[in-house]
């Protein structure tokens, strides 16, 4: 007894060392005595309690991704290819092929018998997207309908490039800790900490329909050698910016490439140096600077897990844009065993490549979504057909490959299809409105757990006192595992940890009471206690149970700060069971056990 | 013995399964009028319920006044500057002295009545048979634009600014060869603002601390949504406790349960306070906690009908209520006093959320003892009395 006393006062003692850890930033920042912190806890210890939205200000939205819209825009696509392909290839004089509804392509024929002519090899390459769902021979009209599969891969990749999208743009905004979440067909942002003043320039930023661009480097320019140059030149200013060189040879010819470039791990700069460069020495105008952010190599020229930007010098002029991309998809190279994205253009595409391809051979070609370098293939021969493969490169595992050559779809995918996306819900809030929200919170809190304290105190005496000891537990746990997991807390997330106060002391007082009633019937206050905290436990989990199914229901319904609400409740819950059961039976055992005659104020 | 501090003395015997039709009875009135309250709403109040921007779809925008304003005022600054039928109410607890909650239908600069406008102004401007295509996203803050030809994005914006209406950035996106272009239009807040300032002067408005606008379609999939999660955690609820206990416990707790939920939602309907997300959550929570008292009772009842095997099973209820009397209040008493205080010292959000949890935790606990037991009862009458004759007879 003694014994299992003290292995569990250790336990405890060690559990609540661990709390007071992690809660320790998040009190810090608090405080505002960040820099008070041992530099061991800055350094291993970093995630804290965020505020959400409503409590620091900030700007949330909801965009639904027309999914139905990608999904007709393909069909459109698809019937004008058809219409094209069966004119060239099967000398059809007279088609119309037409969309109708979301998802079907009628076709006509003039005369009716040319209908013959869209037969089974000719749907062949088309297996993929569509099938055949009727045809009427005397009419000459043939119904096409697309792929069921096939249209829940094009609504899925529609949402997914909403999220590259968005998230890509978010990322320029700089802000402290953006989210963005897929919600079904919705994409949920909440960038809290935001300025007011920003709002309107931030929706702006999100809303906008993407652009992607082709554009071919000028690689071994004497321009890059002068700015690199000026840039060695301007060191001091600069301190970051350094000095890339890169190779590579033509597969066919072996004929050498080489590049100068410049690189920083903080964009800013670069953009801080281009911009303050003298009118000699200014970008060309029709050439520009594009950015790519990618691994840092070390000496050994080993990749690392930094990321750094590195410029890459540009014609301006666009060779392409993404309008004339009809499709893009991961495949696997049987020979390398690698990824590989292979890309399909439409007619018009398909001869401006050509050409560009062929007239770049050995260069490099940029792949910029909403202007950043997304991946910059080298042109290994004139590629006709309309169909380009990019071979993914570097040293990576395959598994990041894939992750790669998956976001280098989406992205190229964003080009061919950009699903429109509708705002559906917005919120802005100022950040005066969270600081009075939450001062008002702080007090009724405050009002609240006193009248607890002091209720139990009251009622139960001693056991009330080890009831509170248990609640403060209780929220010192509950806090420290939302430090721990880096939670939002919301508004309605304060009235979570009030509520728990509230339920924190019930599980005491039904322990209470049954014990109560076992003194009554003539126990010994260790019986009474055992008999007590024993029966009782069932009754305290299945009350729990029910609680947290509430809690994870709410959790699935919820967004934004309904969802902090029911996190806060959830973790409040679990650590409620554990300090009103198993802590406070531990003071109980310290009281009662030590002597024989022990009484219990209760 | 040791004396304790007792607001319920031990051994009394108050006659609860004897009065069930009575509270049964109240119960029933109680639901039906909680009902009945919303087809009165609407023809009393003009909605259901008062439900709050993100059920109702629209705009809601908090705006402080530089000083006293008038609603009325106000009403009619909004409605000479586009937007109709604003309601306008007073905040008493905000951050700042003159705060008024605006409320309006609209989600977006161009409502679906001004577009046939501005696409007659812009084939005026353009050329009539140049504009391919014409696209406004309801909700949105968007228009697509397609012509035959180039234009000049000034010459589009142009047009758009003599009907009104103030864009950010006219872009062209998609091909070349495609002639089409995004508006980017202005937010909502900022025309508010302006028309404000149109209607009050200058400087009436100090700042704009909160705006909140949802789409038609967002809301009704929010409440139908909401109603779907509060019956799925109801199920949840009543599958665990019919496992945990045995299954005639479990459509006492789904009744108790649906009960508890119906007479929050009338208690909104009857104050008409403002019914958000935020009340399905705390509907969500009360459900949740109002089973720790039914399953205090029912716990009971299970412990006592195996040891009182010769009283009759609603006597054995009867007892159970009154042995676990005293912590099915106390334990309801500490949330509902800390809720009262989040309901008087509390704003908005946690105001309207500590109102549904004080009104829960009533209804909760009343229901654990007047409704869940009762039908316990009934079922257990009804549908086990052979099995319970047998096994008294085996034992």
């Amino acid at each position: 007894m003694e014994r299992s006393w003290v292995y569990r006062v250790v336990l405890y003692s060690l559990l609540t060392l661990v709390a007071l850890v992690f809660l320790a930033p998040s009190a810090a920042t608090w405080l505002g005595k960040d820099d008070k912190l041992p530099t061991w806890m800055k350094k291993h210890v970093q995630n804290k309690i965020q505020l959400g939205l409503d409590l620091q200000g900030g700007l949330h939205l909801v965009y639904e991704v027309q999914v139905d819209k990608a999904v007709s825009d393909k069909a459109d696509r698809l019937a004008s290819d058809l219409e094209e392909k069966l004119r060239k290839e099967k000398k059809v004089k007279q088609v119309r092929a037409e969309r109708s509804g979301k998802d079907e392509i009628d076709l006509q024929f003039t005369p009716p018998t040319d209908a013959a002519r869209l037969d089974r090899t000719f749907l062949k390459e088309y297996q993929k997207y569509l099938y055949e769902d009727g045809r009427d021979a005397a009419k000459g009209t043939v119904k096409l309908k697309i792929d069921s599969d096939y249209v829940d891969e094009l609504r899925d990749y529609a949402v997914r490039q909403g999220v590259e999208t968005i998230r890509n743009r978010v990322d320029k905004l700089a802000v402290a800790e953006p989210t963005i979440i897929r919600k079904g067909t919705d994409i949920v942002v909440e960038l809290p900490g935001l300025k007011p003043d920003d709002f309107e320039r931030v929706k702006n930023l999100i809303g906008r329909t993407a652009q992607l661009e082709f554009k071919m480097q000028d690689d071994g320019s004497e321009y890059m050698k002068k700015l690199s140059g000026v840039a060695v030149a301007r060191k001091s200013e600069f301190p970051g910016l350094e000095i890339g060189h890169d190779g590579w040879q033509e597969k066919d010819t072996g004929t050498p490439h080489s590049d100068v470039y410049l690189r920083d791990k903080d964009k800013g700069e670069l953009e801080r140096f281009l911009a303050s460069l003298s009118k000699d020495d200014a970008v060309p105008s029709d050439h520009e600077i594009g950015f790519e952010q990618v691994p840092a190599k070390d000496d050994e020229g080993t990749t690392t897990p930094d990321k750094v930007w590195r410029t890459y010098y540009l014609h301006k002029r666009a060779e392409l844009t993404g309008e004339y991309i009809t499709d893009a998809e991961v495949n696997w190279d049987p020979q390398t065993g690698r990824p590989e994205v292979s890309v399909t253009f439409d007619h018009e595409g398909a001869d401006l490549f050509e050409k560009a391809s062929g007239s770049n051979i050995g260069r490099k070609m940029a792949i910029i979504l909403d202007e950043k370098i997304n991946s910059a293939p080298v042109i290994e021969s004139r590629i006709g057909g309309g169909r380009a493969r990019i071979t993914m490169g570097g040293f990576s595992d395959p598994f990041q490959l894939q992750q790669e050559a998956k976001d280098l779809v989406a992205v190229l995918r964003t080009g061919a299809l950009p699903a429109p996306l509708k705002k559906t819900f917005e919120t802005q809030v100022g950040p005066t409105l969270g600081r009075d929200a939450v001062e008002k919170a702080k007090f009724s809190m405050m009002i609240g757990s006193l009248a607890v304290v002091l209720f139990m105190l009251l009622y139960y005496r001693v056991s009330g006192f080890i009831a509170d000891i248990a609640m403060v537990m209780n929220i010192v746990y509950q806090l420290a595992i939302l430090a721990a997991l880096g939670a939002t807390l919301t508004l309605p997330g304060i009235a979570g940890v009030v509520l728990t106060v509230g339920m924190a002391v019930d599980a005491n007082i039904i322990i209470y009471e049954r014990i109560r009633e076992e003194l009554r019937a003539g126990k010994s206050a260790r019986g009474a206690v055992d008999a007590g905290f024993g029966r009782a436990f069932w009754t305290v989990f299945d009350a729990h149970v029910t609680n947290l199914v509430a809690g994870i229901v709410l959790y699935s319904y919820g967004t934004g700060p309904i969802r902090g609400f029911a996190v806060t409740l959830m973790i409040g819950i679990v650590c409620n069971l554990f300090t009103s059961v198993w802590l406070s039976r531990s003071m109980f055992d310290y009281i009662v056990g030590r002597k024989q005659n022990a009484t219990l104020s209760i | 013995m040791a004396k304790f501090f007792e607001l319920i003395k031990p051994n009394h015997n108050i006659e609860f399964s004897g009065r069930m039709n009575l509270f049964l009875g109240l119960s029933m009135f109680l639901v039906t009028l909680s009902i009945a309250m919303l087809p009165i709403n609407h023809f009393w109040r003009g909605h259901t319920l008062n439900y709050g921007i993100d059920f109702r779809g629209g705009t809601e925008i908090q705006v402080a006044f530089s000083g006293e304003q008038d609603p009325g005022r106000i009403r009619a600054a909004m409605q000479n500057n586009g937007f109709k039928d604003t309601e306008v109410v007073k905040i008493r607890d905000a951050a700042f002295p003159n705060t008024f909650l605006l409320r309006f239908g609209a989600v977006s600069q161009v409502s679906e009545k001004q577009v046939p406008e501005v696409e007659a102004a812009l084939r005026a401007s353009i050329g009539a048979d140049s504009l391919r295509k014409f696209d406004f996203s309801e909700g949105g803050d968007k228009l697509y634009l397609r012509f035959n030809k180039p234009v000049e994005p000034a010459q589009i914006a142009e047009v758009l600014k003599s009907k009104g209406i103030k864009n950010n950035a006219v872009q062209r996106y998609g091909r070349p060869e495609d002639n089409a272009y995004e508006v980017i239009l202005v937010g909502l807040d900022v025309e508010v603002r302006s028309a404000l300032e149109k209607g009050l002067g200058a400087g009436a408005v100090h700042a704009i601390p909160s705006v909140e606008s949802v789409g038609a379609k967002a809301s009704s999939e929010l409440l139908a949504d909401g109603v779907k999660s509060l019956l799925f955690a109801i199920i949840c609820i009543m599958v665990y406790i019919a496992v945990r206990f045995d299954f005639r416990y479990g459509p006492g707790t789904i009744i108790a349960l649906l009960h508890d939920a119906i007479l929050v939602m009338g208690a909104f309907a009857l104050t008409y306070r403002e019914f958000s997300l935020v009340t399905i959550a705390a509907i969500l929570t009360v459900i949740g906690y109002s089973m720790n008292d039914t399953i205090v009772v029912f716990d009971r009842i299970r412990e006592n009908a195996s040891r009182l095997r010769d009283k009759k099973f609603d006597r054995v209820v009867n007892i159970s209520i009154n042995e676990t009397l005293s912590r099915t209040i106390l334990t309801s008493a500490t949330v509902f006093f800390v809720t009262l205080a989040m309901n008087i010292w509390g704003t908005g959000v946690i105001r309207d959320f500590a109102f549904a949890m004080n009104v829960g935790v009533i209804v909760g606990t009343y229901s654990s003892i007047f409704v869940a037991a009762p039908i316990l009862i009934w079922l257990n009458e009804r549908f086990f009395k052979n099995v319970g004759t047998k096994s008294k007879a085996s034992a």
